[in-house]
């Protein structure tokens, strides 16, 4: 009898049920979309920041100040510690190793450009393929942590071309400065050797790089007589924000208890992943750049914040949205319950069958609504961030729960209000 | 008459209508509270990314020395509601007397610090009185710095910095001293013996700071040293001199030197000051390396108030910055102002990346909700089936039929409009104060918008319901089928 009653309302007021069907499919949706939305936008947004270069700096641990201290001149020459080159790739193998987005060496040293002056020249990756330990390869270097270069004439320095080291890349004030063009051979003269290179492209930097040249790390190498040395290294890091225990490991993660230390240790930190590259890097000191690793911080908070209000609004507006429907459908039944009580039928049962009625009508509208909002999650993903939203698994409970419980908070109360009224009323048709 | 109905429908089906106006007023509300925060995002978020410290930097223009009248003046151009913060820096090398070390220390004021640099992160305090220094962490830990320890700092006045009139170089038979930078930063040291004429009579040249094999070799070449002697200042390199090869640098700097040679005694005494260490800053960039004190002590150690470059940090779009940029660096001679592209082109391409998301979120949530309104009004309105048909069996046309849920649909329309208006208002306000810490500002516009779209999407939401009643014969809707 239930079922017959129930499957006669769902096909005979087909038109009434799908409207339902379809508004809560439409706040399903917009709770799914919203929800997958604000929980994969920290990652998005964490890796659209890495637009601002290196948010960590590793440098020799025995790195003096000399150079500064007693005005020397010569840069790399009193340097006396360096990091080795060949254990970069390890910065691929540490606990953190999927958050390391980029990684980029340097090795800076002072060469004569052709007869008149003095340039600095730093050697560094372009996009210097490296096979890892782990069996995987990867493409690092500047290329990707420089985002905010211009190339003004030719082109980035690739170094898959095979004469990559034969090539450099100088900053457009000097290359002003000496009348250079992209395609011009000059002579540089290191302490170690010299060397005839061909200009591979002009950069704009907008910063000090502008008077600079940019090679190879072997290319400076050899001119120096560093194999495989790097005097620093630049990392780009996905890390979370930092919090009070990220700020007091920062200072010494021996002082924290074991668990702290466990928890911060498995925490993307930035102190943290600092910490892990120092294990794998011998002799190294690697901190953050407090003015990338500090405004990411802020940044990813506010957007989340953001982005959870707005969620909240919405979820909200199409929870009320969708309790209001259901209460305006209950009410328009008023007539209907009242028969039904008239022949006598008990409240109880009436209530049943109404709430499984709207209830079947919910989940259908959730089902539809779950699969549109993944398609809205998807639109946004790939039209603002260009990658796809991952979908979490949590959301669709979420929502599930959240459409059950406004369903019946809107419903519910409707039916008792009907209820109450004395049927001859109802059937009478003036209330 | 007319009136009277709608208000009288009104009335009577409080409790419809009710859950009709919640609808259009939830619909507003999110309207007006997306679209007001849609709008203010990228003005809020800019602010937020002010955090990245300046994205401007004001420099004194080519050949002409600037003080803060030029900073000033440079700050006119940019409304000041959208300067965050402005920093000037002047950096002078000052010798720590106890260890006979120099380091690089930036003279600047420390009210406008956390507002260009809100990264520092400070061990201590700013300093907020003269004679009190903030330390770099590296320049701390290399020479054991604490808050709270004293240190003396001299400047030592280096000839090269300041412009010397030629009539100082031309005494005759004078000793002479002069000074100029060399290879890698190393200062090269001349002492010249003009003759009766103002030809040079005699030069000495330390060049201890150089590389030995290379512009170490000056001080000791006869053949280079010979060629100064008998001639007039100032000279040339490659027309008076020839620079000895493989220390082009430091040849260049041995002729500055020469050139910029002046009498001994006049150059400035050596100004000693003692101060206190406030706070240690950590930075991990190479503001570690620099020692901080004030433009006040600064002044007092150069004698000059000559600024070497102001940092801006203004919280507009990128190309808002280029044409204050451009407005400054033409109308004010003596300064010039670029643009720091690494923050501002990222902020740039972030930004827009969020407005978009935003965006995006506003323009599906709006979609649905405005579907949700409707499909709330058409159950409302259908629900009326049976009073439609009635009236149209007692002898009403159609059209006045239609013109009265219309005007009933727009009444709602209005006043859910003017409800979510001002809710909407309210919610943004609470949403801008919770993440950004700031108020937002009302757009005006914004309330009208809310009332003509609530209207419009309440009388489409009617007129379809309405014209299929009106379409069916009253018999059949009255019997209830």
């Amino acid at each position: 009898m239930l079922f017959r009653m129930i499957r006669g309302v769902l096909f005979h007021q087909k038109g009434k049920m799908l409207l339902i069907a379809l508004t809560i499919a439409l706040g399903a949706s917009l709770a799914t979309g919203m929800l997958n939305v604000v929980l994969g936008v920290e990652e998005k947004v964490n890796k659209e920041l890495k637009n601002y270069g290196a948010n960590i700096v590793v440098k020799p641990k025995d790195s003096s100040l000399l150079s500064d201290i007693y005005d020397v001149g010569g840069g790399a020459e009193l340097n006396t510690a360096y990091l080795r080159e060949d254990e970069l790739g390890k910065l691929k193998t540490i606990f953190w190793a999927f958050n390391i987005v980029d990684f980029t060496p340097f090795l800076d040293t002072q060469v004569q450009v052709a007869d008149n002056a003095a340039a600095s020249l730093t050697g560094t990756w372009f996009n210097h393929h490296l096979d890892l330990p782990t069996g995987e390869s990867l493409d690092a270097g500047i290329v990707g942590m420089r985002s905010w270069w211009d190339i003004t004439e030719g082109r980035w320095l690739d170094e898959k071309d095979a004469n990559a080291s034969g090539e450099i890349m100088a900053g457009a004030a000097l290359a002003a400065q000496y009348g250079w063009h992209a395609g011009d051979i000059i002579r540089l003269k290191g302490n170690q050797g010299e060397k005839d290179v061909t200009i591979a492209g002009i950069y704009d930097a907008g910063g000090d790089e502008d008077e600079q040249l940019y090679a190879t790390l072997d290319l400076v190498q050899a001119l120096t007589g560093r194999e495989n040395e790097v005097a620093s290294i630049e990392v780009s890091a996905l890390t979370t924000p930092d919090n009070e225990l990220a700020r007091r490991a920062a200072k010494n993660p021996a002082a924290l208890s074991s668990r702290d230390y466990e928890t911060w240790y498995c925490t993307a930190y930035v102190s943290a992943i600092c910490y892990q590259i120092q294990e794998v890097i011998t002799g190294s000191v690697a901190s953050a750049v407090r003015k990338v690793a500090e405004s990411e911080g802020t940044i990813l908070d506010k957007t989340k914040l953001l982005m959870i209000l707005i969620t909240a609004l919405s979820l909200v507006g199409s929870a009320l949205g969708i309790s209001n429907l259901v209460t305006a459908s209950v009410m328009e039944r008023s007539k209907e319950i009242g028969l039904l009580k008239a022949i006598g039928a008990r409240d109880r049962s009436i209530t049943g069958v109404v709430m499984t009625e709207i209830l079947i009508t919910a989940l259908l509208g959730f089902a539809a609504g779950y699969v549109m909002g993944f398609g809205f999650a998807q639109l946004i993903g790939h039209s603002v961030f260009g990658s796809s939203i991952q979908m979490d698994p949590k959301v669709a409970p979420i929502v599930a729960g959240l459409i059950a419980l406004v369903t019946v908070a809107g419903s519910l109360p409707a039916i008792r209000m009907v209820l109450r009224l004395r049927p001859a009323e109802v059937l009478h048709g003036g209330h | 008459m007319f009136l009277r109905m709608i208000t009288a429908s009104l009335l009577r089906r409080r409790s419809r209508m009710l859950i009709a106006l919640l609808s259009i007023g939830i619909g507003a509300t999110i309207l007006a509270g997306l679209v007001t925060i849609y709008v203010d995002v990228p003005r809020q978020m800019g602010a937020q990314f002010r955090s990245y410290g300046a994205n401007m930097l004001v420099l004194p223009a080519e050949g002409t020395v600037m003080e803060r009248d030029g900073l000033a003046d440079a700050l006119e151009k940019i409304p000041p509601d959208e300067v965050i913060g402005a920093t000037p820096y002047r950096y002078v090398r000052l010798d720590m007397t106890s260890r006979q070390q120099s380091f690089t220390a930036a003279g600047t004021d420390f009210s406008q610090v956390p507002k260009t640099s809100p990264y520092f992160s400070i061990e201590g305090n700013y300093p907020e009185h003269t004679r009190e220094v903030l330390a770099g962490k590296k320049i701390a830990e290399t020479i054991g710095l604490k808050t709270g320890s004293t240190m003396e700092l001299t400047y030592q006045p280096a000839a090269r910095t300041e412009a010397v009139s030629p009539e100082d170089s031309r005494v005759p038979g004078a000793e002479l001293a002069g000074n100029a930078e060399g290879f890698g930063g190393g200062i090269v040291y001349v002492s010249v013996k003009l003759d009766d004429h103002g030809a040079v009579a005699a030069l000495e040249i330390d060049a201890g700071t150089q590389t030995p094999e290379y512009g170490g070799r000056t001080a000791e070449d006869e053949g280079f040293l010979g060629q100064f002697i008998g001639k007039t200042l100032p000279l040339t390199l490659g027309e008076d001199v020839d620079a000895l090869s493989g220390a082009t640098v430091t040849s260049e700097a041995v002729v500055q030197a020469v050139n910029s040679a002046r009498k001994a005694e006049k150059a400035a005494k050596p100004q000693t000051l003692s101060f206190t260490v406030t706070g240690i800053l950590t930075t991990g960039g190479e503001e570690e390396e620099y020692l901080f004190i004030s433009l006040e002590d600064m002044k007092t150690l150069t004698g000059s108030e000559q600024l070497d470059v102001a940092e801006l940090s203004v919280s507009a779009p990128a190309e808002q910055l280029e044409a204050y940029a451009e407005a400054i660096s033409q109308e004010n001679g003596a300064v010039r102002a670029r643009l720091v592209k690494r923050v501002t082109r990222s902020e740039a391409s972030v930004l827009e990346k969020l407005t978009a998301l935003v965006f995006l979120v506003t323009l599906v949530v709006l979609l649905l909700t405005m579907i949700c309104v409707s499909t709330t009004m058409m159950a409302v309105v259908s629900e009326r089936r049976r009073e439609i048909g009635l009236r149209k069996a007692l002898g009403a046309s159609d059209g006045s039929i239609r013109a009265e849920f219309l005007g009933e649909g727009l009444f709602l329309g209005l006043l859910g409009g003017l409800m979510g208006g001002i809710l909407g208002f309210v919610f943004a306000q609470a949403v801008s104060v919770n993440v950004f810490g700031a108020s937002i500002t009302f757009q005006p516009l914004l309330l009208p918008a809310a009332i003509l779209v609530s209207m419009v999407i309440a009388a489409l939401s009617c007129l379809l319901p309405i014209k299929r009643a009106v379409a069916v014969d009253p018999a059949i809707v009255l019997k209830g089928e």
